[in-house]
């Protein structure tokens, strides 16, 4: 009987998960059935469509520079040798560990009036103090850049791993048809790894949607700004609620998108001809020019912020790794630790059972719950902090507040956004491990547990690691909604950069934005790991 | 007269689109009795044995272990609950787990005072790898620790699915000898699936022969 009990709960844990992960967001969404109060006229009047024009020049924009730097870097990689390639081929994902806020920090630190490289070249050309040398970057221009060159790695990572499965022949078929190598890289090669580059562009879309950070450093107008503001400046958080189901309906629709080109993806990869690919080396100005397309991204994305940081950082005599820099920084582990093992643990209870194949709704709902990365943090964080409240007050008497302000909504957030994270590192362990090795352990009289236990977790022991490390550094970089559900007085790493950068102590933002892209450079090692080992019948 | 460890009746299964794979299988199996059922690749042996194992569930017919029915139409005992052994080509040894604790793996009777799993590893010879992992012996080793492995746990019925396929001709032979001995040792009721023929005959009681999803005892004369 006792078995039969833990049976059913472990096939119960996916859709209580569901349930608890649906929640906020349906909150958010029957908002718009909801009334629908005078501040809309105030919106509609004068920012909704300052929030529509901005966010789609955004993301329009972002896409277009993400797409051309992130398709040709991976074509370059993968098709040509030159010098520095080998280090570009990793290098170029590198800006993944700088959230985007931190480089619109260290953007506006560098070429403001009196920023770094403005007071640099005005020494070094012995200009006077009123000569700005760089443009404004605090407008959409500058946002565009910002985006683009942290987040096209997005672009860059699944394109190239198309374009290394690209069929060689095909390729060959295509020169010998009269195409020259750059014809063939837009009229073959893209082409046929549209699915992947649409699934690439769309988290593109999603993140630059979702970014609270660096459009409110810009003073941008977005859907974010605008949810916020209406929330914390008007005090409404009915209208709030409305803008954000506005927002989650796009941004669902790029969800919608991204998911089917995956899936799409999945059937034009494969080539049973498959033909490892001829590299071609490149030479003199060819060579050179291949250097500086690969490597300028990495040094916006990568190089420069880093290096406004240490100037920074040293400017500080390092003080700021103080006292309160290491609370902060335990804070943010701590949140880290615990979303990621949750997350670990729910992703491989529900894998587990999708295994055991007892009924496909396992699996309905792992992809159902995958999609919690698309919701931006702030959405989420307004339909828990909603939730909470409701909670509160039915269900806990009394004047005290029990979970509203407390670390469970944080928690619970990061468990959303950061499920499908871990959910896609155990279910490709899940596929190493062959299936007989389940059945031999059950004829050795092996239940359900010891199953588990035994043989799975062993054997996933990587891909466990890995899931947990993944969704610490995502945790670390998470802005709004930390900013938003944290308790009173509780900092993390990334709410201290955002706090100093707002009352714009650009210095002391420093350390821990140091440390988050520290942090943010884990998952970097772990994708090099895979990068490496993706390049079967390497052939130079 | 010796018991029937194995009964089978009436077993049909089909796939989804109604395709039988198996049609009215009767079979019945002796204490101690070794049996060969050979077939072409994809007749359904395999199947047969899988359903016995509790890997698949049959869509009609009941199947009986001592006596007692481990699966009809309607239910199922699970695998872990009908002690039985299975060794499949592939060995399917536990990676992480040394010889010695993959060989321990299903043995339950932690209070014996023999160490049992070293028993095995000596009959079949592999007592001095039981430190190593799979991946550092050889094919024809990883074969007898999986042998040794699904013996230990001292099974009703041992499955074997073309065991030796995957091994060369003298190291086939060689085994092949050894593991019979270790069967009459044992008193092991056995059920090999096979292609080969000779193979059948040389460790079979009885051969059955499975053509169109049905199975029939052969009339050759096995190497007892």
């Amino acid at each position: 009987m006792q078995k039969i009990s833990v049976i059913k709960l472990w096939v119960a844990i996916p859709y209580i998960v569901l349930a608890v992960f649906v929640l906020p967001i349906l909150i958010i969404i029957s908002s718009i059935f909801g009334e629908w109060s005078e501040n809309w006229s105030h919106l509609y009047d004068y920012v909704l469509f300052d929030y529509i024009y901005n966010s789609s020049v955004l993301v329009i924009g972002v896409l277009f520079v993400a797409f051309i730097v992130g398709t040709s870097s991976a074509w370059l990689v993968t098709n040509y040798r030159f010098p520095g390639k080998d280090f570009l081929e990793w290098a170029l994902i590198l800006p993944l560990a700088v959230p985007s806020y931190i480089l619109a920090y260290t953007f506006t630190g560098l070429f403001d009036t009196f920023g770094t490289a403005n007071i640099m070249l005005r020494e070094l050309l012995n200009f006077e103090e009123q000569f700005s040398l760089f443009p404004n970057v605090r407008n959409l221009s500058g946002a565009i850049i910002v985006f683009s060159f942290t987040l096209y790695p997005y672009v860059y990572l699944v394109t190239r791993s198309a374009f290394l499965n690209q069929s060689q022949s095909m390729l060959e078929a295509g020169r010998l048809l009269g195409l020259n190598s750059f014809q063939v890289f837009y009229k073959l090669g893209i082409p046929i790894i549209r699915p992947a580059l649409i699934g690439g562009l769309m988290l593109v879309a999603m993140e630059t949607l979702s970014d609270f950070g660096a459009v409110e450093h810009f003073a941008i107008q977005t859907f974010t700004t605008g949810i916020f503001r209406t929330w914390y400046g008007m005090y409404d958080i009915q209208t709030a609620m409305q803008l954000a189901s506005m927002l989650l309906i796009f941004i669902g629709l790029f969800v919608i998108l991204e998911k089917y080109s995956r899936e799409k993806a999945r059937y034009t990869t494969k080539s049973s001809t498959f033909k490892p690919k001829k590299v071609n080396t490149l030479k003199g100005q060819s060579a050179f020019l291949a250097f500086a397309f690969c490597f300028i991204p990495v040094f916006i994305g990568f190089i420069l912020p880093i290096s406004e940081l240490f100037i920074w950082m040293y400017s500080y005599n390092m003080d700021y790794f103080n006292e309160k820099f290491w609370e902060t920084a335990a804070n943010t582990i701590f949140l880290g630790i615990i979303s990621a093992l949750l997350c670990s643990f729910f992703a491989l209870i529900i894998n587990f059972l999708i295994r055991l194949d007892i009924n496909n709704l396992s699996r309905v709902v792992s992809s159902f719950l995958s999609l919690g990365y698309g919701v931006p943090g702030l959405i989420l964080a307004v339909g828990i902090v909603q939730l909470f409240v409701w909670l509160d007050r039915y269900f806990f008497t009394g004047s005290e507040i029990i979970l509203t302000g407390s670390l469970i909504g944080l928690i619970f957030a990061y468990v959303i956004k950061s499920y499908a994270l871990s959910n896609s590192t155990i279910e490709s362990g899940y596929e190493r491990i062959s299936i007989v090795l389940d059945e031999s352990a059950r004829t050795l009289k092996t239940g359900n547990f010891r199953l588990l236990s035994k043989i799975h977790v062993p054997l996933l022991k990587t891909s466990l690691l890995t899931s947990t490390l993944i969704v610490i550094s995502e945790v670390v970089k998470e802005l709004p909604a930390t900013l938003i559900l944290r308790p009173f007085n509780f900092e993390t790493l990334a709410v201290s950069t955002y706090i100093y950068a707002a009352e714009e102590r650009m210095i002391q933002a420093s350390a821990p934005a140091i440390a988050i892209v520290l942090v943010g450079l884990i998952p970097i090692i772990i994708l090099t790991k895979m990068i490496r080992s993706s390049r079967i019948g390497r052939q130079y | 007269m010796k018991e029937s460890v194995l009964e089978i009746q009436n077993l049909s299964h089909s796939y989804e689109n109604g395709n039988y794979i198996l049609e009215n299988i009767d079979l019945v199996v002796k204490c101690g009795e070794i049996i060969s059922i050979i077939g072409a690749s994809g007749c359904g042996k395999t199947t047969l044995l899988r359903i016995i194992a509790g890997l698949e569930k049959q869509s009609r017919g009941t199947v009986e272990i001592n006596h007692s029915i481990v699966s009809d139409a309607n239910f199922s005992t699970p695998p872990e609950n009908r002690n039985i052994g299975l060794v499949v080509q592939d060995r399917a040894l536990f990676p992480h787990l040394t010889i010695y604790e993959n060989v321990n793996f299903g043995i339950r009777n932690l209070s014996s005072e023999i160490d049992i799993p070293l028993e095995y590893l000596k009959l079949f010879k592999v007592e001095n790898l039981s430190k190593k992992y799979p991946h550092e012996i050889s094919g024809g080793e990883q074969q007898r620790v999986a042998l040794a492995r699904s013996m230990a746990p001292n099974p009703d019925i041992l499955l074997l699915d073309e065991p030796f396929n995957a091994l060369d001709k003298q190291l086939k032979t060689e085994l092949h000898n050894e593991t019979k001995k270790i069967f009459r040792k044992k008193n092991s009721t056995v059920i090999i699936v096979s292609h080969d023929i000779e193979e059948a005959k040389f460790f079979s009681d009885k051969i059955y022969k499975m053509k169109n999803g049905q199975l029939a005892e052969m009339s050759i004369m096995t190497k007892n």
